[in-house]
């Protein structure tokens, strides 16, 4: 496969919100920008979340305008289905080699219609719904995806052609092979993300096999207007659950996991999710079990308390273990701090509100160091905290740690003006080298 | 789908008959493996889908339709592997939620004819 070269004044690694406001700020200001995105569809973590704290501002309701100004702004490119293999200097600017992984769909010809997903025999877990539905080999992404265009599951798919036998274009492409990209750009934003750490790694919460034990990431899908069941219920039987508890820390502040860091957002979108639960299940019991509960923006602690207000029972505990418990519930096996000693309680849906890791780890693929605890290295995070030790690489959002989206979509901005101010300044020294070399020639050419 | 039309319409799709056979070839234990899921899943679906059927379709009078565990006893699923398939339905329109009936709501098929009455 031949390689596919580009040149853009800027590249920005990943196509959540913080990439998407950094592109949107570079583009603004007159810099051809591209994004390069892993998924089949730039949005990141936030279009798939359900509500944001602590205005309960619905979350696609911001992210989806970005995403289709990124998509429509005549001086952005997306690329998405790329890995990003390494990033390196070359003269004044870098060069990124980027595999395209094969959509086995040509986007050109794709219209977005669904039929082949209508069409499609093989179902298979939804990871877009938290695993809690199917979806088809062939597919949408998901309903607000951008862009509009299907992406098939080689390793799901049996080949049968019903895809390509109802798609009106011809679009579907069974043996379209990955392509190699080549981008050179003046300045490298990193906004690659996070990953939750998994709930398969916390033995004594039950690893995963606790049926009704969810992470916050599918209670968020479970909360969604668009989410698999339409609204809250049992993944075990469809139950509509009357208590449900929240186990914070379950990924985070734990060294056994690797995870010594507190990842900042958790009690903030727990409370989140326990308010929205207790407008969408009023009569339901809701707990949240909690070493301490850190309430640090701009009307966070209001928040806090505006759920005790409405009935969210807050125990200080540290959850020991958790366990299966009668007619589908999980028992909960916890200290509490407040003197009552070791108890056991029953809940219908137990919710770990899991930490965050790095979404992306740089290693061999580029020379920007990361901390101890693996995120990117900011070298002045007071007074600059998108500056990484690479003189034109700059870091967005939760890429340097985490954050919550205010600061992380403030950061994006902070890093756009960055690499705008770096991008300016090498055009300057390039001119006045220019000037320079100029004169010097007619120097030349005239003492000749 | 016979092997032979699938053959004709990715040929049509530009890909000829020894392609798709390396194709098949080169990706066996993918394909092997997606077509097991696929022959499961739809002996699942039939017997989802007949049980639905035997309870009413949502536009009959109320009391169409069952909960998860009255359609995983009916259809001899685990209510779990019950809920998953009929969320997936209810994402392609075939099956939607009725109304409710204790701590469960009630599904049925969108347009499937009414069981018919006991006299």
């Amino acid at each position: 496969m031949d390689l596919t070269e580009h040149t853009f004044d800027a590249l920005v690694v990943g196509g959540g919100i913080a990439g998407l406001q950094a592109a949107l700020d570079l583009a603004d200001q007159g810099h051809r920008t591209a994004i390069i995105e892993k998924d089949a569809s730039i949005g990141g973590k936030m279009i798939r979340l359900s509500k944001v704290f602590p205005t309960l501002d619905c979350a696609s309701c911001i992210t989806t305008p970005k995403m289709a100004a990124a998509a429509h702004h005549g001086a952005i490119t997306l690329f998405t289905c790329c890995d990003l293999n390494a990033v390196a200097r070359e003269d004044a600017g870098f060069v990124a080699d980027v595999t395209q992984q094969p959509r086995y769909v040509d986007v050109d010809k794709c219209i977005g219609c669904r039929k082949c997903e209508y069409a499609c025999p093989v179902l298979v877990e939804d990871a877009e719904q938290g695993g809690f539905s199917g979806r088809k080999a062939i597919r949408i992404p998901f309903s607000n995806a951008i862009p509009q265009k299907a992406v098939l599951d080689v390793e799901n798919c049996m080949l049968c052609g019903k895809c390509a036998s109802v798609c009106p274009t011809g679009a579907v492409v069974y043996d379209q092979k990955p392509e190699p990209l080549r981008i050179r750009a003046g300045a490298v934003v990193l906004a690659t993300g996070f990953e939750l750490t998994p709930i398969e790694d916390k033995r004594q919460y039950g690893s995963g096999e606790i049926p009704n034990v969810v992470s916050s990431m599918q209670m968020e899908r479970l909360l969604a207007p668009h989410g698999p069941y339409g609204r809250v219920l049992r993944p075990s039987d469809g139950k509509v659950p009357d208590s449900i508890a929240y186990v914070q820390c379950a990924g985070s502040r734990d060294a056994s996991m690797g995870v010594s860091y507190c990842s900042r957002v958790c009690c903030m979108y727990a409370i989140k999710q326990a308010m929205l639960l207790s407008g969408s299940l009023p009569l339901a019991d809701i707990t949240i079990y909690y070493m301490d509960i850190r309430a640090f923006g701009k009307n966070y602690e209001q928040f806090y308390q505006n759920a005790k207000a409405m009935g969210i029972e807050f125990v200080k505990a540290k959850v020991a273990r958790l366990d299966p418990g009668e007619d589908g519930a999980v028992a909960v096996r916890f200290e509490d701090q407040s003197g009552e000693g070791v108890s056991t309680r029953e809940h219908d849906l137990v919710v770990l509100s899991m930490g965050m890791l790095p979404g992306w780890q740089p290693g061999e693929a580029c020379s920007v160091s990361t901390a101890s605890d693996g995120f990117v290295r900011t070298i002045r995070p007071k007074m600059a905290p998108s500056l990484t030790d690479v003189d034109g690489v700059f870091v967005a959002g939760v890429a340097a740690g985490p954050k919550d989206i205010v600061d992380t979509i403030t950061e994006a901005g902070g890093a756009a003006m960055e690499a705008a101010k770096y991008l300016a300044a090498h055009a300057a020294r390039n001119q006045a080298q220019g000037r320079t070399q100029g004169r010097t020639q007619g120097q030349e050419a005239t003492n000749g | 789908m016979s092997g032979n039309t699938a053959q004709a319409q990715a040929r049509a799709h530009g890909l000829d008959k020894e392609q798709m056979k390396a194709l098949r070839a080169e990706r066996a234990a993918w394909v092997e493996r997606a077509s097991a899921r696929a022959r499961e899943t739809r002996k699942e679906l039939k017997a989802l889908r007949a049980a639905l059927a035997a309870t009413g379709a949502t536009e009959s009078a109320a009391g169409a339709g069952a909960t998860v565990p009255e359609i995983a006893a009916a259809a001899n699923l685990a209510p779990d592997r019950a809920l998953w398939l009929l969320a997936s339905l209810r994402k392609f329109g075939e099956v939607a939620e009725v109304d409710k009936d204790g701590d469960f709501y009630r599904y049925a098929l969108v347009g499937a004819p009414a069981p018919e009455q006991e006299q």
